[in-house]
């Protein structure tokens, strides 16, 4: 086995390195608001990372190519699993309006929810216990 | 069948040589890991059909996240990749010793960063922001927010799945300290390390969209 591909300690290094820039540089972008774009930059950069360390890390790119091809594939049918949901649950208001967005806003059991602080305390703005029985929020 | 006595003891009577046996070792994993990436994918669509349903619930919950922790962690995830790969290199380079100290600190970092997680957690346990029906946070920044239980739900499955992997991954990383040390593996024969080297480092890279997913957008 003594013919497999060594790669260089320095590489190692390097590729970490560019890793802890392209974090640094994502937690950076998030301060600033580029509205819709904010996905797009936060995945293009998670993307960039996430194809060093399989290329270098996993040694995809020294290795059988028959490998890589296994995972490209795998992120391919992942991308056929998000397009065709998204096909489905993005346009169901084209046939249907009352269905477009989820049929109930807020979940009932909000409303017998107490109203909590910062530290989940409950503030009783009411001066009287929330969770009764007899009580109607509506 | 069986090969002659110049075959080394590692060689498995099927293989016709060792290097068949690595490749076919290789493929099997990179099957496996396709089976993992398809496991998460079904919880990113999850996240991102729900995105698309609540955007301004996801925006605001996010908030409620503490980047600092999500941050060291994928520092301290990250470095772990990196220890984990030069165990590898170490071993290839017939440095044992090296190998071995790679593979405890790939584990320490891995325990720091359940430690961390588990901070995390903790925290969200004492405040209620938790999944589904148990949840019963309404502080002032979040209350004003459409259903953010269904945000935390996806959050703890992600990032409890992601965390059983951790869990999982120190497992074969204590079984590899053990066969290092006791010097079963060496730089003919380091297959299990490189297999479970690209195990931990799908770990890594599956963090890697978890972190800006729910800590930063």
């Amino acid at each position: 086995m003594s013919e497999h591909h060594i790669t260089p300690l320095k590489t190692y290094l390097a590729v970490a390195g560019t890793l802890f820039f392209l974090t640094a540089v994502t937690v950076w972008v998030s301060y600033f608001d580029f509205g819709s774009f904010n996905i797009v930059i936060a995945m293009g950069v998670a993307s960039l990372k996430a194809s060093i360390v399989a290329l270098f890390f996993m040694h995809l790119l020294w290795d059988d190519k028959k490998n890589l091809t296994m995972f490209v594939m795998s992120l391919m049918f992942l991308g056929i699993f998000i397009t065709v949901t998204l096909l489905d649950t993005g346009f169901r208001g084209g046939v249907n309006s009352e269905v477009e967005n989820p049929i109930n806003n807020r979940a009932s059991f909000y409303d017998s929810l107490p109203l909590t602080d910062t530290h989940g305390h409950p503030v009783d703005e009411h001066g009287s216990d929330h969770h009764g029985e007899d009580e109607d929020h509506h | 069948m069986s090969h002659d006595n110049s075959s080394p003891n590692f060689l498995q009577h099927h293989f016709h040589d060792v290097d068949q046996q690595y490749e076919t070792a290789k493929l099997g994993m990179w099957a496996f890991i396709l089976t993992e990436v398809l496991t998460f994918g079904g919880l990113f669509v999850a996240y991102v059909v729900y995105r698309s349903w609540y955007p301004e619930m996801f925006v605001g919950a996010n908030l409620l996240l503490d980047v600092n922790k999500g941050l060291l962690n994928t520092i301290v995830l990250i470095t772990s990749s990196l220890t984990m790969v030069l165990a590898v290199w170490a071993i290839q380079k017939k440095n044992q010793k090296l190998s071995l100290f790679m593979l405890i600190a790939t584990f320490l970092f891995a325990f720091m960063f359940l430690g961390i997680k588990y901070l995390e957690y903790s925290h969200k346990f004492e405040v209620g922001q938790l999944p589904g029906e148990y949840y019963s946070y309404m502080g002032p920044e979040i209350s004003h927010l459409n259903n953010p239980h269904i945000f935390f739900s996806i959050y703890f499955i992600m990032t409890g799945l992601h965390g059983l992997h951790v869990a999982i991954g120190m497992g074969l990383i204590a079984w590899l300290i053990y066969a290092t040390a006791k010097g079963n593996l060496n730089s003919e024969y380091y297959t299990p390390m490189e297999m479970i080297g690209i195990f931990w480092h799908l770990v890594d890279l599956i963090w890697i969209y978890l972190f800006p997913l729910f800590y930063l957008i």
